[in-house]
């Protein structure tokens, strides 16, 4: 058969939020006029969906619908710290912190509401852009809420911060690298099948299963767009890409030359989520931005190996890596046989 | 980045020829664009300073298309996405449509020119190839005169040409292969918008029967500085009772077509399994018969 | 120049006006009509993010002289969404969650546009090849294909036009639910303003002149001739450096701009600011630069000997970081293996390839805060360290994060907010900076390339008594995040399993070579590559399951990790489980099963593909058959 498949899997794992060192993020939330919800932080949105994430997070801890949820963010003069978008710490660091300081608006909101109506605050619910006591006929919409605050002088508002409790690790001269990195570990296991080309060395990565824990998943289209974003990136890496330098110039400056994944090179992505909830923080979520990259290029490798025998351990496996590796190998098993004869 | 000072579209090759010599040793004729605009860019040829551009896809001359039944006339600003459009030339030139739909990416084949393709004369152009397996014939016309010589005697190496200064690549005249099966292989590092590392264009004809090859064209490129038609192998295979032991025998023919300096073995490796893939493929297309070639060999290459 | 009379319709309005013979319709419609909903991420016709109709044709608009637009019927991203109301086609992308970063995606709504005008009824494998022009980094793709299709069934009647509707929270459960995202109806459209597509009232343009060599010491700069250029507003080099100059994730050790030596080809060394990009451009060509070649050191391997050249001074074995990780005794466990495997792995330097080149802008305001807007992932430190180089009070020291074309942890590094900030505290006006692709490619982070060596030891059944892994990264010319990286890798490089005797060293080396840094993975992609590997290698050797082999190592609840912390809740099982299942995996030792194996092709498998989907499904099937 010129088109030869094969299958592979890996696992992996990896730490959520900053390495080795205390992480930190802050917030602050208001329930505004009309009984939409203010969030403000130093967060940065790079395409993940952090926004989409915070603006549920808020709409639950508040009880408003996500798209009364405004967040005002990216701006060192008007924001609180909430450090860096990396790490694969965003929902976890600024999702936690967000629902934090949510809940602190809302407890004001809600310590108005009990004295006004004479009930325990413990018995108030708010969803869905309502706000009622439990077993009375006391129910008005958020924005009524909010002008009845705002009538007794209190403006409902929460500010929060959230810290991991970590440590470096030991690194230095004779150190043994003991430490603390991280408080949320999230593990994964991928399985690729590939189909190679004998004739032209090709791969196709036909589908990939990827199992991930998340913690919780607050958007699960987000996930699973972190997911196949993550994997189709490793196949670039694993099959094609190569920033090339000989003396230290570059002889891929362009797209032309530096050859990234097009529609027709990726695989069909089965994401499976996994909910493993994170025990400190308030959400339980973890994080999966880099994570979803990691087992993707052994578990092709692994594939590649398993469709024709050849193992490549120096990436890019590109077409031609694998078909010269393919009559390597067919070569020394030509010589072996003989030396049996 | 192209920088220049005037940008002018002639309407008419005489206009054309009017401001070649207007503005002789000043210009640089462009039709797509798709090569000339990358190239003027860093990591390339840097910013490059070019008083006067002048574009010729705007000549009607240089628009025309002529399909008979034996000769196809194309001028040299078609673009190669027409390959895809317009049925009746698919018929009369089969491995085009594939070659275009290999050729970089809709879009770009939307604007890319087949003139530009032969005057550019990359060793990896993807529709030289073809026009090589058509025996195509350049046209090319200046203020004095016009002359035309074949293809392949046209391109000279990389990135050269016959071309002389002042004179224009007008159009193709090929032969025309109405029943011919065609198919179209390329390989490079991923599947689209990609430079060839090794291209093949086969044309095939069968008899009524699908059985015997009556004709049959090759043509190679990625591997040397300029296309070159297989005319051995073609020559092999004409006449010859369509099996697999001849696709593989034409296959296993020591031509030693691989000139480039990187990747010899790997591309001699491609060549040899793209000869019988593209055959099977174009002779499947030409209708072979359902017993002609078995489902081992496809297997073994499809 | 002579100016070309452009006569046009544009979105539907009849647009004439003079446009420089030069420009491309791209630079046109962006710059002159201030059409900036489709971009420029490449300039080379490689990536389609600047996908427009020209007479109802696709085309891309960075490889269009303007003067081939003549007389022509011009169509953007903005002309879609027609009064406000997005298309079928941008509201599928909003539903099915299509758009990360956005920047692609102009030019993919066009491309998935075109695709269903040519076939109303293409299938995902035709979608996939009409769209193979356009890349997209952030999505994988799957996201896009299913908007498409989506788009496709409700144009088509046969899915309700309320599939592309929020999905329900009225049961006010929010956690959970693939809400849209809020940023999507922006971005489909063409509406988000990234950096690049900003523009402030009296802005200069900045160009920055950059090193061609790749080690080498600064002798002289002479900026005199760019100076007195026409339109030349300012000319920077290190010597304007108010404060204490230097950048870096960990160690700050490289200045805004090369200061007494270039370290790497492409660093910056001067920038200019001019009224316009390209005169700016012209005053880069005219800085001279004298330069005292120095012998380079391009491996990191060679770097690590005695001798080599020595790349900066604070560290003369050139090791940026070594991180060690030590359990156990690994020798021991060696020797108490039935099987030691020992290979070596390798991973090259990838680009990190957002389609949104770095671009900023840069003010003073009226309270002299000097605000730098740039798609920056890490605003906090910015500030911090730019506040140290331009010698101002934090307060004022202004970042303002724009909308991020994609990062990956390549906009992490401060590479150009220090020149603009100076830019424009120099010449007190607006001044914006955009980098070309190739610019970008050049001077700003890899991934580090990695050669390591890994050593297992197994016994019979299958567990690992002990590994040992060393790594040397090549970190290139600065530290930027190499010390994180080097951590990252090694803290993770032996995998979730549980090892008595493990011994990690991971070197990151300072060379002449493009800097590497962060991204997406930060280490761990590389070790775990080799481990992964690895196991398979071992589980062949061993006749084990490659799923069995990992649950016998598996860390589990309460373990403790090679850093010696100890662990809550392991999903690992709860992983390979779900993964095993969701595939049908056949069990069975990886010894190249794929010819017999009977777990292929299942329906949740794509196709093999190879080009002329199309030829099945529409009238080139004439054509070609």
């Amino acid at each position: 058969m010129a088109r030869k498949r094969g299958r592979g899997m890996a696992a992996c794992w990896y730490g959520i939020a900053r390495t080795a060192t205390v992480d930190r993020a802050a917030a602050w939330a208001e329930i505004d006029d009309g009984g939409s919800a203010k969030i403000v932080t130093g967060v940065t949105e790079i395409g993940e969906g952090i926004l989409t994430v915070l603006a549920q997070i808020a709409a639950h801890e508040i009880g408003v619908k996500p798209e009364h949820v405004v967040i005002g963010d990216n701006d060192t003069a008007r924001a609180p710290e909430a450090a860096h978008a990396g790490a694969s710490r965003q929902t976890y660091m600024i999702g936690n912190v967000v629902a934090l300081a949510s809940r602190e608006a809302k407890k004001r909101l809600v310590d108005v509401m009990a004295d006004m109506w004479d009930v325990e605050a413990d018995s108030i619910r708010t969803g869905n852009g309502e706000i009622w006591a439990e077993n009375t006929n006391h129910r008005i919409t958020m924005g009524e809420a909010v002008a009845c605050a705002k009538n007794r002088g209190v403006v409902p508002i929460g500010s929060a911060t959230f810290g991991t409790d970590t440590t470096g690790i030991k690194d230095g001269k004779g150190g043994d690298g003991s430490g603390r990195p991280w408080q949320a570990y999230v593990f994964g296991c991928q399985v690729a099948e590939v189909e190679v080309d004998t004739v032209t060395g090709e791969v196709q990565v036909l589908a990939v299963w990827a199992a991930h824990d998340v913690g919780r998943a607050v958007n699960p289209q987000g996930v699973e767009g972190q997911i196949e974003g993550g994997i189709v990136q490793a196949i670039g890496q694993g099959l094609m890409e190569d920033y090339q330098l000989k003396d230290g110039h570059t002889s891929t400056s362009g797209f032309a030359k530096y050859i990234l994944p097009t529609s027709l090179d990726v695989p069909r992505v089965n994401s499976i989520i996994i909910e493993d909830p994170d025990p400190i923080g308030p959400l339980g979520v973890k994080g999966i931005g880099e994570p979803a990259m990691v087992p993707t290029i052994p578990a092709v490798m692994n594939a590649i190996y398993d469709a024709v025998g050849v193992r490549v351990f120096d990436l890019p496996a590109t077409p031609e890596k694998i078909l010269m590796a393919m009559r390597e190998k067919a070569r020394r098993e030509t010589m072996a046989s003989q030396a049996a004869e | 980045m192209l920088i220049c000072d005037e940008y002018l579209t002639p309407a008419s090759l005489d206009e054309a020829f009017a401001a070649m010599e207007r503005h002789r040793g000043r210009y640089r004729v462009v039709a797509g664009c798709t090569d000339t605009l990358p190239w003027a860019r860093e990591g390339r040829a840097g910013d490059v300073e070019i008083p006067v551009l002048i574009d010729v896809t705007k000549i009607p001359e240089l628009n025309e298309r002529h399909v008979g039944d034996k000769r196809v006339r194309l001028g040299a600003a078609t673009p190669i996405q027409r390959f895809l459009d317009d049925a009746a030339l698919g018929r009369a030139m089969p491995a085009m449509p594939r070659c275009a739909v290999w050729f970089a990416d809709d879009q770009i084949r939307a604007q890319a020119t087949l003139g530009g393709n032969a005057v550019n004369a990359s060793p990896a152009a993807d529709a030289t190839p073809c026009l090589e397996a058509h025996d195509a014939i350049v046209e090319l016309a200046s203020a004095t005169g016009r002359r035309s010589m074949p293809l392949r005697e046209f391109i000279t190496g990389p990135g050269k040409t016959q071309l002389a200064d002042g004179e224009l690549l007008t159009g193709f005249e090929c032969d025309a292969f109405p029943g011919y099966g065609g198919s179209f292989e390329k390989v490079g590092h991923r599947r689209s918008l990609v430079i060839s590392v090794v291209c093949l264009a086969v044309m095939v004809k069968l008899d009524r029967d699908g059985k015997t090859i009556e004709d049959t064209r090759l043509a190679i490129a990625g591997i040397r500085p300029v296309p070159r038609r297989l005319r051995e192998i073609e020559d092999l295979l004409r006449g010859k009772k369509l099996t697999g032991e001849l696709l593989e025998e034409a296959a296993d023919m020591p031509l030693d077509l691989v000139q480039s300096r990187s990747r010899q073995e790997y591309r001699r490796d491609v060549v040899r399994g793209f000869l019988v893939r593209g055959l099977i493929a174009a002779a499947k297309r030409a209708g072979a018969s359902p017993d002609a070639l078995t489902r081992e060999l496809e297997a073994a290459y499809g | 120049m002579v100016d070309i009379r452009l006569n046009a319709t544009i979105n539907g309005r009849k647009v004439s006006r003079d446009a420089k013979p030069h420009l491309r319709l791209l630079d046109f419609l962006r710059d002159d009509l201030n059409l900036t909903g489709n971009k420029e991420g490449c300039g080379a016709g490689e990536c389609g993010t600047c996908s427009v109709f020209v007479d109802g044709v696709l085309m891309k608009s960075c490889l269009m002289p303007v003067a081939k637009a003549q007389g022509a019927t011009v169509d953007t991203i903005e002309s879609l969404a027609k009064s406000g109301e997005l298309s079928v086609l941008q509201k599928a992308f909003h539903k099915a969650g299509a758009s990360q970063c956005g920047y692609c995606i102009p030019g993919m709504v066009m491309a998935a546009t075109a695709a269903l005008r040519a076939n109303p009824f293409a299938d995902r494998e035709e979608i996939k090849e009409r769209l193979g022009g356009n890349i997209c980094r952030c999505t994988g793709y799957q996201k896009i294909f299913d908007a498409v299709e989506l788009a496709r069934d409700v144009q088509n009647g046969r899915v309700p036009a309320t599939a592309l509707l929020e999905t329900d929270t009225a049961d006010g459960d929010v956690i959970g639910k693939s809400v849209r995202r809020i940023d999507a109806p922006s971005k489909v459209s063409g509406r988000l303003k990234y950096a690049g597509d900003m523009i402030m009232p009296g802005m200069l343009h900045v160009q920055v002149l950059r090193s061609p060599h790749a080690h080498a010491r600064i002798v002289s700069i002479d900026t005199s001739a760019a100076l007195a250029m026409d339109g030349v507003e300012s000319v920077i080099t290190a010597a304007d450096v108010p404060g204490k100059d230097g950048f870096g994730v960990f160690v700050h050790d490289q200045p805004i701009m090369a200061r007494d030596k270039v370290r790497y080809v492409g660093e910056a060394i001067a920038a200019v600011a001019a009224e316009d990009a390209l005169t700016a451009k012209r005053a880069v060509a005219a800085i001279k630069v004298v330069y005292e070649q120095l012998a380079p050191v391009f491996d990191p391997d060679a770097a690590m000997r005695p001798g080599a050249p020595v790349v900066h001074d604070y560290a003369p074995d050139n090791i940026t970081k070594h991180i060690p990780i030590r359990v156990g005794d690994v020798e021991a466990g060696f020797a108490a293996s039935d099987l030691v495997i020992e290979e070596s792995y390798s991973t090259q330097a990838i680009e990190h390839a957002y389609l949104e080149p770095e671009a900023g802008l840069a003010y003073v305001d009226h309270d002299d805060v000097v605000t730098v807007v740039s798609p920056s992932q890490n605003i906090t430190h910015h500030r911090h360290m730019l506040a140290r180089i331009i010698d101002r009070p934090i307060s004022k020291v202004r970042f303002i994060m724009s909308p991020v074309g994609g990062g990956f942890g390549g906009k992490e590094d401060m590479i150009y907010q220090g020149m603009l900030a100076l830019l424009a505290m120099k010449t007190m006006r607006p001044v914006r900076l955009v980098y070309t692709r190739e610019e970008s490619i050049i001077s700003t982070a890899k991934r580090h390339p990695s050669r390591t060596t890994l050593r297992m030891g197994l016994m019979r059944d299958g567990r690992i008594r002990a590994l040992a892994m060393r790594m040397v990264c090549d970190g290139g010319a600065y530290g930027l995040s190499t010390e994180g990286v080097m951590r990252k890798a090694a803290i993770l490089a032996a995998g979730p399993y549980a090892i008595p005797n493990v011994q990690i060293d991971t070197f990151g080396i300072y060379t002449n070579n493009t800097p590497s840094g962060a991204f997406r993975s930060f280490g761990a992609l590389q070790t775990q590559f080799a481990t992964e590997s690895q196991l398979d290698i071992a589980a062949e050797r061993l006749g084990l399951d490659p799923f069995e082999i990992r649950r016998i190592n598996a860390m589990r609840d309460g373990d403790m990790t090679h850093t010696k912390q100890k662990l809550g809740s392991v999903s690992l099982m709860r992983a390979l489980d779900a993964a095993e299942q969701a595939s049908g995996w056949e069990s069975g030792a990886p010894a190249v099963r794929g010819p017999v194996r009977g777990d292929l092709g299942h329906d949740d498998v794509r196709p093999s593909v190879t080009l002329g989907t199309r030829f099945a499904s529409s009238g080139a099937q004439e054509a070609a058959e």
